[in-house]
């Protein structure tokens, strides 16, 4: 494992860790408007908008500190994997439907709204850090004690 | 190596359950109003904005949107008008008691639902008042039947008497 190979995986660990440390936070704080943003895409009903609201922020900042402490990076990253690859197939459908929405990926923003083909973009390449990372995680770097 | 993916994968969902709990406890609250049906609905949050100005509706449109279904009628008349005869399926939401009326509305009618509202024909303000706030309530399709509940009766549509 060269050196190199080393610093791109805590590079990786680190700004996906801390992105989705931030998404998550941001989300938490106002977790009604955040289930508007779900609501948005009119995918789930009523009670479901709230429940994915009050859930999967939490989700992403316990799963993005774990990757910032460099504990249970591999679970961790293919946790914040798979759900960026679900976040990806709903903003393909909000895309598809021809939806005019905030993808609702950070803070709700209706001056400076993300559209879903550069939220779509964006999650693409968090799906290759969070590959990478488990990737690297596997073996090829030392593992501290866990 | 197939045991080794099966703990990461275990682990992982580990994460997932105890980050939904940890939500769930963080809003207890407003969880138990939404399972009880209190919460309100969301406010869906628009990239474009709702228009500020309702879009006419004509006779024949709002007969069509009636016949489907797909439009929610919303007569902005007095109850007692409403009572002596209204748009068959229509529902009251008077303007003029609009403040203690309209969660209730709300909680029924989503902000996507197409709203037509109406009140006693040309002339009357009411409908067009009443679309304006619904518009800036969050509802996205408002549109004013100017013609009302006059033109509707002269053309011979179903008319219900009643409250509600």
């Amino acid at each position: 494992m060269s050196r190199w190979m080393r610093i791109l995986y805590h590079l990786c660990r680190l700004s996906l860790g801390g992105l989705f440390v931030w998404a998550g936070l941001v989300k938490s704080a106002d977790v009604t408007a955040f289930a508007g943003s779900v609501a948005a895409y009119g995918l789930l009903p009523y009670a479901g908008n709230y429940l994915v609201a009050a859930t999967l922020p939490y989700v992403e900042v316990l799963a993005g500190a774990l990757l910032l402490a460099n504990r249970k990076v591999r679970p961790a990253s293919l946790l914040l994997g798979g759900m960026t690859l679900l976040f990806m197939i709903v903003l393909a459908s909000a895309w598809w439907r021809g939806l005019d929405i905030d993808c609702g990926c950070f803070r709700p923003d209706a001056e400076n709204p993300t559209p879903p083909a550069v939220a779509l973009l964006r999650d693409a390449g968090l799906l290759a850090l969070a590959a990478v990372t488990f990737r690297l995680r596997g073996g090829t770097v030392p593992r501290p004690r866990e | 190596m197939p045991n080794d993916l099966r703990r990461i994968l275990l682990e992982a969902v580990v994460i997932l359950a105890l980050g939904a709990l940890i939500g769930l406890s963080f809003n207890v609250s407003l969880v138990m109003r939404v399972l009880a049906g209190r919460a309100e609905a969301p406010a869906i949050r628009q990239a474009a904005e709702a228009p500020a100005y309702p879009a006419p509706a004509m006779l024949e449109e709002v007969r069509e949107l009636a016949a489907k279904g797909g439009a929610v009628l919303v007569d902005a008349r007095i109850p007692e008008l409403f009572a002596d005869g209204h748009i068959a399926g229509a529902r009251s939401l008077p303007l003029a008691e609009v403040e203690e009326r309209l969660p209730p509305f709300r909680s029924e009618v989503p902000p996507d639902a197409l709203i037509v509202t109406y009140c006693g024909g040309y002339g009357c303000p009411d409908s067009f008042d009443l679309a304006v706030l619904l518009l800036q309530e969050g509802y996205r399709d408002v549109r004013v039947f100017e013609g009302g509940f006059p033109e509707w009766r002269d053309a011979g549509f179903p008319v219900k008497e009643g409250p509600r």
